[in-house]
C-alpha cells in the first residue's frame, strides 16, 4: 500500500525526473534507485572517498539526502588521495570486505579489475535500467573511463580535465599588446601551440616583470608535472610505446623536445616554480602574479569567487582577478583528462546491491547535476547536460565560456596512460621530472627512463602488457588525431 | 639465604612475562608471515603461493636501487647521529643548572618532537619554499640579494635540507634524555673532582661519562635505529627525489610494499634489513658493553 | 684569585648561558611559531610574497571549525591511545627492565630479541598485522591500537629503563631487603623514586612515539578511531591544502603534550634529593 510518505517520495522523484525533460513515464536513474533502495531501509553502507574537500559532497549533501530518501546510512571512509589505492587493495586482499562503494581513479582500473577487486556492474545496470543514462555521460569519459575490456566496472563521476586559464585583461590591454608587438613582431594572442606559448610567456614576463607579473606559472611538482608531460608529449606527436615491440618510446626526439621546452619555460616563470604544487600555483594565479596557467576546472570557479565565501573553501586565497579570466584549451588543443574519479563497487562488499543503488543515484542525471554545482564541490561537469545546464550558466557572468571550454576539452581530451601496474611507470616519470628540475640532461634522463619502462614491462610480461596497452591505445582518447 | 632464592626465581619471570606476552602477540605473526611470504610470489596482480625458492632473495642482491637506498640511509645516519648527540649533550649541560624560566624553556624545546613528523615535514616544505617561505627570505637579508635556493629540488641542497630538518626534530630527544642522565650524576663526585683540581674535560671523561654511559648508549642505539627507519621528513620534502637521490630504505620499502604491492619482495627486504641490523646492533651492544 | 668579584663572574656566566639558551629556543621553536601563525593567517597571508611573518588579526575561527566538525575529536583519540599505551608500556616495561637489569633474565639473547622488535621496517609488518587484526576483529578499535602501541613501546621502555635502573646503586635495594621489605616493596619504595627522572624522560618519548605514529593508524583504522596524525593528512589533497586546519590541528594536538611535559618537569631533575640520600 502506498502511504502518504511514499507518495511524497514518489512525487519528489517524479518531479525530479520531469524537470529533466524525460517523459514522466520513463523513470530516471535517480528515481529507480530510490525506489529500489526502500527495501534497504536501516542498512549501513560504507563508501571510500577522497579525504578533505571532496568528502564534503557525501558528508554534507548526498549522504544525508540519500538517508532522507531511503533510510540507508552512508558511512564515508575518508582516505587521503595518496593512500586510496593502498587501502582499497589491502581491504580486498585481506578479505575484510569492509568497503562497499568506492571512488577510483580511472588509471587504476586495469590493476584493480585484474586483481579482482572491482565488481562487474553490467548485471546491475541491466537490472535497474541505467544504460540509457550512462549513454548521456560526455562521450570521452563514457567511452574511456567506464570499462576494462568489455565489462563495466565504474561510472565516471568527475570531469577532470586541464584547462588553460589566462588573464583577459592583460591579453586585451592595448599597451601590453603594443609592447609585445614591438618586442616580438607578433600579435599578442592566446597561444595555440607550445612554440607560441614560449614566445608569449617570455614576452609577457619581460614586459610585466616590473609589476610582479610573470607570463605564466605551472604546478611543476613531479606528480602534477607528470600529467602535463603526458599531455604535451602526445600533442607534439609522441607515442608512449611502439605498439609492435612494446618498447618504450618516451625518449624519442619528441620527448627530449618536451623536456627541454619545459625546463626552458621555467626561466620566465616565478623563481622556484619547480617547487610549485597545486595550491602554490593557485595562489600565484589568483593573486594576479601570472598571466597564464593550466590546471583543473576548480581554478576557474574559484577565480570567479564561486564558493570561496564558503567556510570549506576558506583556504583558497582570495581572488583578485574575478571577471578577468579567460578559458582556452591548452596549447596543442588536446588537454589531459588528468586523474578523475569514477564510482565503483568492491567485489568483497557484503551489500553490493544496496551500494550499487547509491552510486547509481549519485551518478544519475539529476543528482549529479546538483552535485557538480555545489559551491564547495571538486566534482567537475561530466555529463552532456551539465555543460548546458541553466543553473550552472547562471553562476557567474562568464560561466558560459567556462562550460563551453570544459565541453570542448572533454571532446578533445586525452586519457591518462593506463596499463597494468601503471604506478610503476608513473613513478619512473615522476623521478625523471625531478631529475629534470635538478639539472640533468633531458636525453640522458629519458633514455634511462625508457630503459626502466622496458624493465617493468618485461617483469609484468611483455605480451600481457602489450594486450592491455593495445586496448588502451585503441580508445578514442588515447592519442590525438593530429 | 634459601628463603630468598626461591621467590627470586619466580619474581623475575613474573616481572618480565606481560612484556614478553605482548611482544609475542604482536611480533610473532608478522615475522612468520613475512618469512613464509618471502618464499612465494605474492604481488599485486597474482597471489602465487607456491614455493618459489630464493628468487626474491636473489633479486635483492641484484637490486641496485635497494643498495643505493641503504647507502643513502647510512649517510644520513652517520652525519645526523653524532651531531644530534653532541648538540644534545651541549644543550643538556646548558640547562643543567638553575636558570630563570628553565621549566618553560625546556618544555618549548620539546615541541619539535611532539609535532607529528608529517606536519613537521610539510611545514618545513613551506618554510623552505623559495617564494612563500621565510628561510630564503632570511638568507636573502644576510646576503643582501635574493637567493633562490631550491632546497627540495637542487641536488646539492637536498641532503643538507633533510639532515637539518631531522636534526631539528630529534635533537630535543637526545637533549632530554641526557639532561635526565646528567642530573642523576652524583654531584658530590663531580664536586670532589673539581676540588681535586680536575678540569672540565677530565671530570667529564672519568666521572660524568661513565655515569651517564648506560643511558646514553641506549639513547644512541634507539636513535640510530630510528634514523635507519627515517621516512616522514624525506617523503614530505623530496619523496626520495631528485630521481632516487634521497631515497632511503624505508622510502623504497614503502613504494614497493604500499604502492606497488610487491608483498613477497617487501618481505624479503624486511629480512635483509633485520639481518643487517641484528649484526650491527649485536656488535654495538658488545662494543658498548650493554648486555654484560 | 682574579680581580673580578666571584658573584659577578657567576652573573655573566648565567647571562651568557641564558642568552645561548634563548637563541637555541628561538631556532628550535621558529618553525612551530610559523605553524602557529598559520593557524591565524588568511590564505593570502599564508601564500604571500614576500612572506608575512605574523597574521594581521587573531581570530579563532579555524579552531572553532575543528570542534564544530568533530575533527578535534581525533586529538582526543590520539590522547587516549597514547596515554593508555604509555601507561601500560611503562609498567610492563619497567618491570621487565628490572628483571633484565638485576637478574639478567634471558641473558644477552633476550635483550637483543627485545630490541630487534624495533628493527622491523613498519611497512613490512603493517599488512600482516592488518591481517592479524582482521582475524581478531580488532581493526578500527581502541583496544587494537592500544595493544599495538603498548607492544611497540616496550622495547624502548625496557632498554631505557634498564640503563636508568643500572644507575641506581645496588646497596640501596639490598639494605631495604635487609630491612625486611619484600621484592615488590623494594620496587615501589626504592627503585621507582630513584629512577623518577628516568621514568619521566622515558614516558615522554614513549608517549611521543605512539602519538606520532602514522602508518599503523592509517592501516588499522577506518572511521571509528581516527587518530590526529591520520586526520591531518586528510587536509593534504591533490587539489586542496587546508593549511589553516593543518596548523590549528597541530597546535591543538601539541597543547596537551606540552602542558604535561611542562608540569612534570620537576621530576626530571633530581638534584638535591640524591645528595640527601647519600649523606
Amino acid at each position: 500500500m502506498i502511504n502518504r510518505r511514499d507518495f511524497g517520495k514518489i512525487g519528489l522523484a517524479a518531479g525530479l525526473s520531469a524537470t529533466m525533460g524525460t517523459p514522466a513515464w520513463a523513470a530516471s536513474g535517480a528515481d529507480t534507485a530510490v525506489k529500489a533502495a526502500q527495501k534497504y531501509k536501516g542498512l549501513s553502507i560504507t563508501v571510500v572517498w577522497e579525504a578533505g574537500l571532496q568528502s564534503l559532497d557525501p558528508t554534507h549533501f548526498s549522504g544525508p539526502k540519500w538517508k532522507e530518501l531511503t533510510g540507508m546510512d552512508v558511512k564515508v571512509v575518508e582516505v587521503a588521495t595518496a593512500e586510496m589505492f593502498t587501502k582499497i587493495m589491502q581491504d580486498y586482499k585481506s578479505g575484510a570486505g569492509a568497503y562497499d562503494a568506492l571512488n577510483v581513479i580511472p588509471a587504476w582500473m586495469p590493476d584493480l579489475a585484474q586483481a579482482g577487486a572491482l565488481e562487474v556492474l553490467d548485471p546491475y545496470v541491466q537490472k535497474y535500467s541505467y544504460a540509457s543514462e550512462l549513454q548521456t555521460i560526455a562521450p570521452t569519459f563514457r567511452d574511456n573511463w567506464m570499462k576494462v575490456g568489455d565489462k563495466i566496472y565504474a561510472f565516471p563521476d568527475d570531469g577532470d580535465v586541464f584547462i588553460m586559464y589566462y588573464r583577459r585583461d592583460i591579453f586585451g590591454d592595448p599597451a601590453v599588446q603594443k609592447a609585445f608587438k614591438d618586442k616580438t613582431g607578433k600579435d599578442l594572442a592566446v597561444p595555440k601551440t607550445w612554440a607560441d606559448f614560449d614566445v608569449v610567456g617570455a614576452g609577457l614576463t619581460d614586459i610585466l616583470k616590473s609589476k610582479g607579473i610573470y607570463g605564466a606559472s605551472f604546478f611543476r611538482q613531479p606528480p602534477y608535472a607528470m600529467y602535463m608531460f603526458e599531455e604535451r608529449f602526445r600533442n607534439e606527436g609522441g607515442k608512449f610505446f611502439d605498439a609492435n615491440t612494446m618498447k618504450a618510446t618516451i625518449n624519442s626526439d619528441v620527448g627530449v623536445k618536451v623536456f627541454t621546452g619545459m625546463r626552458n619555460e621555467n626561466k620566465f616563470m616565478p623563481p622556484g616554480v619547480e617547487q610549485f604544487g597545486f595550491v602554490e600555483n593557485l595562489a600565484a594565479f589568483l593573486q594576479g602574479q601570472s598571466a597564464m596557467t593550466i590546471s583543473w576546472p576548480p581554478y576557474g570557479r574559484w577565480a570567479e569567487g564561486y564558493g570561496t565565501d564558503q567556510e570549506a573553501l576558506n583556504w583558497v586565497p582570495k581572488t583578485t582577478i574575478a571577471g578577468k579570466v579567460g578559458y582556452a584549451l591548452p596549447p596543442g588543443g588536446h588537454p589531459e583528462l588528468a586523474a578523475g574519479f569514477a564510482l565503483s563497487i568492491s567485489s568483497t562488499s557484503k551489500n553490493k546491491d544496496a551500494a550499487y543503488l547509491f552510486i547509481q543515484w549519485l551518478n544519475s542525471e539529476d543528482v549529479s547535476r546538483q552535485r557538480v554545482q555545489l559551491p564547495y564541490t571538486l566534482r567537475d561537469p561530466f555529463r552532456n547536460s551539465h555543460y548546458t545546464d541553466p543553473g550552472y550558466l547562471a553562476l557567474w557572468p562568464n560561466a558560459k565560456d567556462y562550460l563551453a571550454a570544459l565541453k570542448q576539452a572533454s571532446q578533445t581530451g586525452l586519457l591518462d596512460l593506463s596499463l597494468l601496474q601503471t604506478d610503476k611507470y608513473e613513478e619512473v616519470m615522476r623521478q625523471a621530472i625531478s631529475k629534470l628540475w635538478a639539472g640533468e640532461d633531458p636525453k640522458t634522463i629519458l633514455d634511462a627512463a625508457a630503459v626502466q619502462w622496458d624493465d617493468i614491462t618485461q617483469k609484468i610480461g611483455l605480451d600481457k602488457q602489450k594486450n592491455v596497452y593495445a586496448a588502451w591505445a585503441a580508445k578514442s582518447g588515447a592519442y590525438p588525431k593530429l | 639465604m634459601a628463603a630468598i632464592v626461591h621467590p627470586d626465581r619466580n619474581f623475575k619471570y613474573w616481572l618480565i612475562s606481560p612484556a614478553i606476552f605482548l611482544l609475542l602477540l604482536i611480533g610473532l605473526f608478522p615475522l612468520i608471515f613475512s618469512l613464509v611470504v618471502s618464499f612465494m610470489r605474492v604481488t599485486m596482480l597474482e597471489t602465487d603461493t607456491s614455493f618459489a625458492g630464493f628468487v626474491n632473495f636473489v633479486q635483492l642482491f641484484r637490486d641496485g636501487r635497494l643498495w643505493q637506498s641503504l647507502a643513502h640511509t647510512v649517510l644520513i645516519m652517520v652525519v645526523a647521529l653524532p651531531i644530534e648527540l653532541l648538540l644534545g649533550l651541549a644543550m643538556a649541560y646548558l640547562f643543567l643548572d638553575r636558570m630563570p624560566g628553565r621549566q618553560i624553556l625546556v618544555s618549548l624545546l620539546m615541541l619539535p618532537t611532539i609535532i607529528s613528523p608529517i606536519v613537521a615535514g610539510a611545514t618545513w616544505r613551506l618554510l623552505l619554499d623559495n617564494r612563500y617561505g621565510p628561510i630564503n627570505q632570511i638568507i636573502g637579508w644576510f646576503a643582501g640579494h635574493p637567493v633562490p635556493a631550491l632546497w627540495t629540488v637542487n641536488p646539492t641542497l637536498v641532503y643538507p635540507a633533510i639532515i637539518f630538518c631531522e636534526i631539528w626534530q630529534w635533537t630535543p630527544f637526545m637533549f632530554l634524555i641526557l639532561l635526565a642522565a646528567l642530573s642523576n650524576v652524583d654531584r658530590s663526585l663531580t664536586e670532589a673532582a673539581e676540588i681535586d683540581g680536575a678540569r672540565f674535560w677530565r671530570s667529564f671523561r672519568y666521572v660524568v661519562l661513565p655515569a651517564i654511559f648506560p643511558v646514553m648508549s641506549v639513547a644512541i642505539l634507539i636513535r640510530g635505529l630510528d634514523l635507519f627507519r627515517i621516512f616522514d621528513i624525506i617523503w614530505a620534502l623530496t619523496t626520495g627525489g631528485p630521481g632516487t637521490m634521497t631515497e632511503t630504505i624505508s622510502v623504497y620499502t614503502y613504494v614497493q610494499g604500499f604502492k606497488q604491492f610487491e608483498t613477497s619482495y617487501t618481505a624479503a627486504i624486511a629480512f635483509l634489513v633485520i639481518a643487517l641490523l641484528t649484526v650491527v646492533v649485536t656488535w654495538a651492544i658488545r662494543r658498548m658493553g650493554l648486555a654484560k | 684569585m682574579t680581580g673580578v668579584p666571584f658573584h659577578r663572574r657567576a652573573e655573566t656566566k648565567l647571562a651568557l648561558r641564558y642568552l645561548t639558551a634563548l637563541l637555541l629556543v628561538v631556532i628550535f621553536v621558529f618553525p612551530i611559531y610559523w605553524l602557529f601563525a598559520i593557524s591565524f593567517k588568511t590564505p593570502g597571508e599564508i601564500f604571500a610574497f614576500p612572506p608575512v611573518w605574523y597574521p594581521k588579526s587573531i581570530q579563532f575561527n579555524n579552531y572553532a571549525v575543528l570542534f564544530k566538525d568533530g575533527d578535534a575529536k581525533t586529538v582526543g583519540n590520539s590522547l587516549v591511545l597514547a596515554s593508555v599505551s604509555t601507561f601500560f608500556a611503562m609498567i610492563f616495561g619497567t618491570a621487565a627492565a628490572y628483571s633484565l637489569a638485576r637478574f639478567k633474565t634471558g641473558g644477552e639473547n633476550l635483550a637483543v630479541w627485545i630490541i630487534s622488535q624495533r628493527m622491523m621496517p613498519p611497512v613490512a609488518i603493517a599488512f600482516p598485522i592488518f591481517l592479524l587484526y582482521v582475524w581478531l576483529g580488532w581493526v578500527d578499535t581502541y583496544i587494537g591500537l592500544i595493544i599495538l602501541y603498548t607492544a611497540f613501546g616496550l622495547p624502548y621502555v625496557i632498554w631505557m629503563m634498564r640503563g636508568y635502573i643500572e644507575d641506581i646503586p645496588l646497596e640501596l635495594e639490598e639494605s631495604a631487603l635487609i630491612d625486611g621489605c619484600s621484592r615488590w616493596e623494594v620496587l615501589w619504595k626504592v627503585v621507582f623514586p630513584m629512577a623518577r627522572s628516568g621514568l619521566f624522560a622515558t614516558a615522554v618519548f614513549t608517549f611521543v612515539f605512539s602519538w606520532n605514529d602514522f602508518l599503523f593508524a592509517l592501516v588499522l583504522t577506518r572511521t571509528e578511531v581516527i587518530t590526529y596524525t591520520v586526520q591531518v593528512t586528510h587536509y593534504f589533497g591533490g587539489q586542496s591544502n587546508f593549511w589553516s586546519k593543518i596548523a590549528a590541528m597541530s597546535v591543538l594536538g601539541t597543547i596537551p603534550v606540552f602542558i604535561t611535559v611542562a608540569t612534570l618537569q620537576r621530576y626530571l631533575v633530581r638534584g638535591i634529593s640524591m645528595g640527601a640520600v647519600k649523606g
